[in-house]
This record gives C-alpha cells, sequence and structure tokens, in this order.
C-alpha cells in the first residue's frame, strides 16, 4: 500500500515545488511576497481562490459527513459557496480599493488605530489556527491510511512541502499553485466519481437512493479503529481480532484501544456508538442538520450556514487573495467567478457521500469518516482500476491540504511579520518556516479532533471578528475604533467562550446545545451591536466618511480627473472643502 | 574576479537608509477631490442597494430552502431519476440559483459604477436618473 502513497504524494509534491518555482523570478519587496505585486487577472484569481478554498474539509470532508450525519451535512456545501456572494456584494471591490495588504492592515487604514491592528492580527492568527491544525492532522492521518507508515511522518511532509514553496516562492508562487490545484482537484474529484458511479453494482446504486439503516453487517467486515472508542453491545458479539483470534464481547460498553483491528462477521449486528444513531435511520434520510438529535433541524441548519456564510467573508486567507488583483474590479469579477467554480465542484460530495454510506459504512464505528472517499475505489475494484483511482483520490486530498495550508500559512507570517513586529523578507521567509514549525507541534497531539467541527470554529471566530468589522467598516461611516476594537473583542471572547464550554463543560441539551456548539447566531450579533453601539456613544473623526466614501471610488481611468476644468483654479465654488462637507452631510441623511 | 561585476553606485545615505527597517509614516487622513466625493457618493448609494438586493435574495434562498423542506417531508419519497427530491433539492437548486445572484449582482454593481454623477455641482443628489437601468 505504501506504492500508492508515493505515486500519490510525490507528483503532487514535484509539480508544486516546480510550479512554485515559476512564480519565484523577481521578488523584491514584501507586497511581492504577500500580494503578488497585485498582477494576478480575475480568473487566474479565482481559480486559485477556489483552490485555496477547497480544503480537505470539502474534499474529504462533506462526504465524509454525509456518513457521519446524515444528507443534511450538504448544507456546508452551500454556506461555503454562499459566502462568496456576500463578499461579492459588501466587500471584495471595496477591500481591494483600500489599497491593504492584509486585514489588519485595512483595519489600520480604515480606522487609523495601531491597537486595532493588534487585535486584528492576533485575530488573524486564532482563525488561521484553528484552520491549519485540521489541514495538517487530516494530511497525516490520510497518509498513515494509505501507506500504513506512522501519523506525524505525514504531517512532516506535509509542513516541509509547504513551507519550502512559500517561503522560496511567496504568493506568486502560491497564486500558481493553487490555481493549478484548482483544475487537478477538480479533475481529481470529478473523474473517480463518474468512474465509481458507472463501475458499482446495481444493487449499490438502488440502495444508495434507498437507504436502509446500518443495523447488520452485510459481509465479514474489518474494522481499523485508529482511536480509542467506546462501543455499546446489546448482545454478545463474537470478532476477531487483528491476529485471527476469536473475541467475545459482553453485552454493555466495550473499549477498543487505539491501533486495534476487529473483523466483524457477516450477519452480526452493529454496535452502537456513544452520541451518534447508526448511518441510514430516518433521521439520516432528512436533508437538515440536526447535528445532535436536538430536535431542532431548522435551527441547527441555520446556525451552520450563517457560519459557514459570513466566516467566508471573513476568512484572512481568502480575504488576502483579494488584495492580488489589480483593482477593486477585478476582485469583484474574481468573487463572482470563484462561485460558479464552486458550485461545479459542489455538486459531486453527495455522490460520494451517499455511495460511502452503502459501500463503507462501518467508517463511523471508528470516527474515520474523514477517510470514506479515499477508501471507496478499493471496495468496488480489488484490481490495478481501483489502485490507480485510489491513488489519484489521495493525491487530489494531498493537492487539497497544500493548497490551503499554502494560503494560510502565508496569512500567518503576514499576520506576525507584517502587522505584529513589522520587518523585511527575510522576516517573513523565516516567519513562514517557524509558523509550520509551530502547526506540526500543535497538529501532533491533536489526531483525534475532528476536523471538520475544528474548521467550523474557524469560520465562526471568523464570523464574529472580521465580518462586521469589514461589513461596518465599508459601509458605515460612524464607525469609531473603540467600537471596531470592542466588537472584534467581544466576538472574540464569545466565540472563544463558547469553544471552551464545548470542550470541558457539562453537557447541555436541546436548543441550547446548538447555540453552544454553533454559537454564530448569537456571537455574530453580538460583535454587530457592540461595534454599533460602542461606536454610537464615541463620535467619529472628521475624515471618517471621506475614509469609508474613498473605499468605493472607483479607479480613475481617465488622468485629468475634472474634465473640462482646471483642476486646481481655486476660485472654482466647487474646489472648496466646505463643498465637499455639505455633500458628506447629505449622505447621513 | 570577473571583470562584468557590478556594483552599487548608490551614496552611503542612501544605503544606509535603506537598509534601516523602515518604520511606519505618520498616518495621515485621506483627502478626496470634490468631483471624487460626488463620485463616491453617488456609487456608494447604488452599491448599497445592489448589495442589499443581493443579500435579501441569498437570504431569502437560505431561510427559505430550509423551511420548504422541513414542512414537506413528503418530498423524501418523491423520487426523479429514483433520487428523493429533498436530496436533489440541497444541490441542484442552490448552486445555480447562487450562481445567477451572482451575476446578476456583479452586472449590477459594474454597470452602477461605470455611470458618472449627474455634473452640476449644485445637485450632487446620488439618485440620478441614469442609476437604474
Amino acid at each position: 500500500m505504501s506504492v500508492i502513497a508515493v505515486f500519490a504524494v510525490v507528483p503532487v509534491v514535484m509539480i508544486t515545488l516546480l510550479v512554485g518555482l515559476r512564480g519565484v523570478a523577481a521578488m523584491r519587496t514584501t507586497s511581492d511576497f504577500l500580494v503578488a505585486s497585485r498582477r494576478v487577472s480575475p480568473l487566474l484569481n479565482s481559480a486559485a481562490v477556489s483552490g485555496e478554498y477547497l480544503s480537505a474539509a470539502s474534499f474529504l470532508g462533506v462526504a465524509g459527513l454525509v456518513v457521519k450525519d446524515g444528507m443534511g451535512a450538504l448544507w456546508y456545501p452551500v454556506g461555503f459557496t454562499a459566502g462568496y456572494i456576500a463578499m461579492l456584494a459588501l466587500v471584495a471591490a471595496p477591500m481591494r480599493r483600500s489599497g491593504a495588504v492584509t486585514v489588519p492592515d485595512f483595519a489600520e487604514a480604515r480606522l487609523a488605530s495601531t491597537a486595532l491592528r493588534k487585535l486584528a492580527a492576533v485575530t488573524v492568527l486564532v482563525v488561521a489556527g484553528l484552520y491549519l491544525v485540521p489541514q495538517f492532522r487530516t494530511a497525516g492521518l490520510v497518509l498513515s491510511v494509505v501507506s500504513g507508515g506512522p501519523y506525524w511522518v505525514g504531517v512532516v511532509i506535509a509542513a516541509a512541502v509547504v513551507s519550502v514553496t512559500l517561503a522560496v516562492g511567496g504568493m506568486r508562487a502560491a497564486t500558481y499553485v493553487q490555481a493549478f490545484q484548482f483544475c487537478f482537484k477538480l479533475l481529481l474529484f470529478i473523474v473517480p466519481a463518474i468512474w465509481l458511479l458507472l463501475q458499482v453494482t446495481p444493487d449499490v446504486r438502488h440502495e444508495a437512493v434507498h437507504p436502509v439503516p446500518f443495523t447488520h453487517f452485510a459481509r465479514d467486515t474489518p474494522v481499523d479503529f485508529g482511536l480509542e472508542v467506546t462501543l455499546e453491545v446489546h448482545e454478545p458479539l463474537t470478532v476477531r481480532t487483528g491476529d485471527g483470534a476469536p473475541l467475545t464481547i459482553p453485552p454493555g460498553e466495550f473499549r477498543v484501544a487505539e491501533g486495534t483491528r476487529l473483523t466483524f462477521p457477516a450477519g452480526a449486528p452493529v454496535p452502537d456508538v456513544r452520541g451518534g444513531a447508526p448511518p441510514g435511520g430516518p433521521d439520516w434520510q432528512r436533508p437538515l442538520l440536526d447535528v445532535q438529535d436536538t430536535g431542532h433541524p431548522l435551527l441547527g441548519t441555520w446556525a451552520i450556514l450563517l457560519a459557514t456564510m459570513l466566516g467566508t467573508m471573513g476568512l484572512p486567507h481568502v480575504l488576502m487573495r483579494f488584495h492580488t488583483s489589480p483593482d477593486g474590479r477585478a476582485a469583484r469579477r474574481t468573487a463572482a467567478i470563484t462561485v460558479t467554480l464552486l458550485g461545479v465542484f459542489y455538486l459531486f460530495p453527495g455522490i460520494y457521500g451517499t455511495l460511502a454510506k452503502v459501500l463503507v459504512p462501518q467508517l463511523y464505528l471508528s470516527g474515520a469518516t474523514d477517510t470514506a472517499v479515499v477508501a471507496l475505489p478499493s471496495q468496488v475494484d480489488s484490481g490495478a482500476a481501483g489502485t490507480v483511482f485510489t491513488t489519484l483520490l489521495t493525491a487530489g486530498a494531498f493537492a487539497a491540504f497544500l493548497a490551503t495550508s499554502l494560503g494560510l500559512l502565508l496569512v500567518v507570517a503576514g499576520a506576525i511579520s507584517h502587522d505584529l513586529v513589522p520587518g523585511g523578507l527575510a522576516r517573513l521567509r523565516f516567519t513562514v518556516v517557524a509558523a509550520a514549525a509551530a502547526v506540526v507541534l500543535l497538529a501532533l497531539p491533536s489526531a483525534r479532533l475532528d476536523a471538520s467541527v475544528l474548521v467550523t470554529w474557524g469560520f465562526t471566530v471568523a464570523a464574529s471578528t472580521f465580518c462586521p468589522l469589514l461589513v461596518l467598516g465599508i459601509w458605515w461611516s460612524r464607525l469609531t475604533a473603540a467600537g471596531a476594537i470592542a466588537g472584534v473583542a467581544a466576538g472574540l471572547l464569545a466565540t472563544a467562550g463558547a469553544i471552551v464550554f464545548t470542550l470541558f463543560g457539562p453537557p447541555v441539551d436541546g436548543w441550547q446545545a446548538i447555540l453552544v456548539s454553533q454559537p454564530a447566531p448569537w456571537s455574530v450579533p453580538l460583535a454587530f451591536g457592540t461595534m454599533v453601539v460602542v461606536s454610537l456613544f464615541g463620535r467619529p473623526p472628521a475624515w471618517s466618511t471621506t475614509a469609508m466614501l474613498r473605499l468605493h471610488l472607483r479607479e480613475r481611468r481617465d488622468p485629468v480627473p475634472l474634465r473640462g476644468r482646471d483642476p486646481g483654479h481655486s476660485s472654482w465654488s466647487a474646489r472648496r472643502s466646505s463643498a465637499v462637507r455639505r455633500m458628506i452631510r447629505r449622505l447621513g441623511r | 574576479m570577473t571583470q562584468h561585476r557590478r556594483v552599487a553606485v548608490t551614496s552611503p545615505q542612501t544605503r544606509l537608509a535603506h537598509a534601516r527597517r523602515r518604520h511606519r509614516t505618520a498616518w495621515r487622513p485621506p483627502t478626496l477631490d470634490p468631483g471624487e466625493v460626488r463620485q463616491a457618493v453617488h456609487t456608494y448609494r447604488a452599491q448599497r442597494r445592489w448589495a442589499l438586493l443581493a443579500l435579501a435574495m441569498l437570504f431569502a434562498l437560505l431561510i427559505g430552502l430550509p423551511i420548504i423542506l422541513r414542512v414537506t417531508p413528503e418530498l423524501d419519497h418523491a423520487r426523479v431519476l429514483d433520487i428523493p427530491v429533498s436530496w436533489l433539492a440541497t444541490v441542484v437548486i442552490p448552486f445555480p440559483a447562487m450562481i445567477l445572484i451572482a451575476r446578476w449582482h456583479l452586472r449590477r454593481a459594474e454597470r452602477a459604477e461605470d455611470i458618472d454623477p449627474p455634473r452640476d455641482p449644485v445637485v450632487p443628489r446620488g439618485e440620478g436618473p441614469g442609476e437604474c437601468p
């Protein structure tokens, strides 16, 4: 099996480095490094945005969530895509026109507050950390499943490739790599999906759309427990352990140790996993997200949609990509094209999810549903074709980690050595490597954390900090620096509190459980409200409206701004600052 | 060594200035030209309207579709091509609808930007006649 890993990873790594080297030419300044000198066309940029955005959570995670939580998981991609419409309508062009290089830069350009800049940089680190750790973790897990090697090897390989590409090539390299990887991922996702659909037997196709609850094993099923799992067994169950010895599990709770392989015989009842219903039941089939069986599927679905949609608008690595556009118009086009590109990609996770429910439902027992996509081809074809498609899907998944991690690491490096401790290009390069090392250290002990949970938290933090900061900063002239700081701090504390409560607090149920584990429905309004109220108590500086209007001003296309008039002639009444004040005053009404 | 070795010919002061870490320059409030202000106010109003409309459509889709699926469980049993309609509805409806919203908004926003505000400086109100085609 390690052949698969070699053939999947080595070409992706080689191509990444080769494409990355193409971007190395002529890089001298921080701006070259961080925003590719702002010379990226809308189509290339939107391919790069999509390539960066389609992370492991999209490539593997959505199909895995379908197996685990049911068809409602298909709402995740809807929220992921909807974010770009919000971005297109509210943020893309004005953000680019601010001329900033990073999100903290933007905050300072609009509100002239160094404290806000530092706070925004810290928020970038929190969001990027919540997003990067699961990427590295999933890279390690998939590589260890495919190759049989240890978990840390995959993590270290991913970190090494990402940091070398980035340290050498910066944003320009990242742009080409990500755009290339979008096409690569699209191909590696669609072709195997069609092959799988054609290759499976009509029975499987029929069962995929007429799901039956997974209550009995259809055949002798080996399950690898990579992590410790507690099973609930209702009647005595005889399984075979890894070395073939029979083992009878008595009724009650049974702890499966880490790294065990159990083979369940055909016809045996499926044990329950604590805190989950078996896939295929009536709740599983409902296309709404009732994650913890709280009985409020609508609230659960809306909470996820809100977090993913508004979170996308505040993801620092995605926002950074918009700064690489040459002007506001191109940034807006980038967002619009991205919606289409993502829409094409997201037609397919559902196919993988429904097929995986039929072919590999046992992954739900070990909690390794993230590997469902990669596990499918070998179930359909045990020969060479199955191996080839497993290799292709592994390569695509690895490309997904690389592209996303590139963007995130760049943002982390930018936040540290551009916003927190400003330095030159050499410092930026060094920071990239140091940040990658730090993330590896964080990812090594977090193998048991659920990737989709961490990523959703990243989205929630972004939705309750940067989303209000950007929306109010761009569209409301009365926002003050104090209001922005208070709002970002409130959003950050609220989401951090909810995360800590979910991890360590007492269990809650009902609709409170949704609001604790998915705090977006209250934390986003809280952040907006804090910003508005604190700003209304303060007094915006005199230049505040001009600073906001500047973001909406289209780029000058004609070299002479005022045609037919001498712009320097002071006797023309409209040039007086009183004229500017009069026009601005009207805006408030 | 080779004869073509290139040598820096900047003055020592310039080299010093380049080598020194650049400190952030003093921040100055942004200024706009009156013509630019008129243009910006005009675009701001138009863009705000189109943005709100696009968001309203998006929210109608994202709030309405789950409600429809919630109140009509019989869609789980209706089938098109043997696939439950309610499953299809989470994929086949939102993505094309979102692509259409994005294209619509992009066209409106670009058109709003292309239109010059009314030229008369005495009446610089944003609600010009050419704004809504």
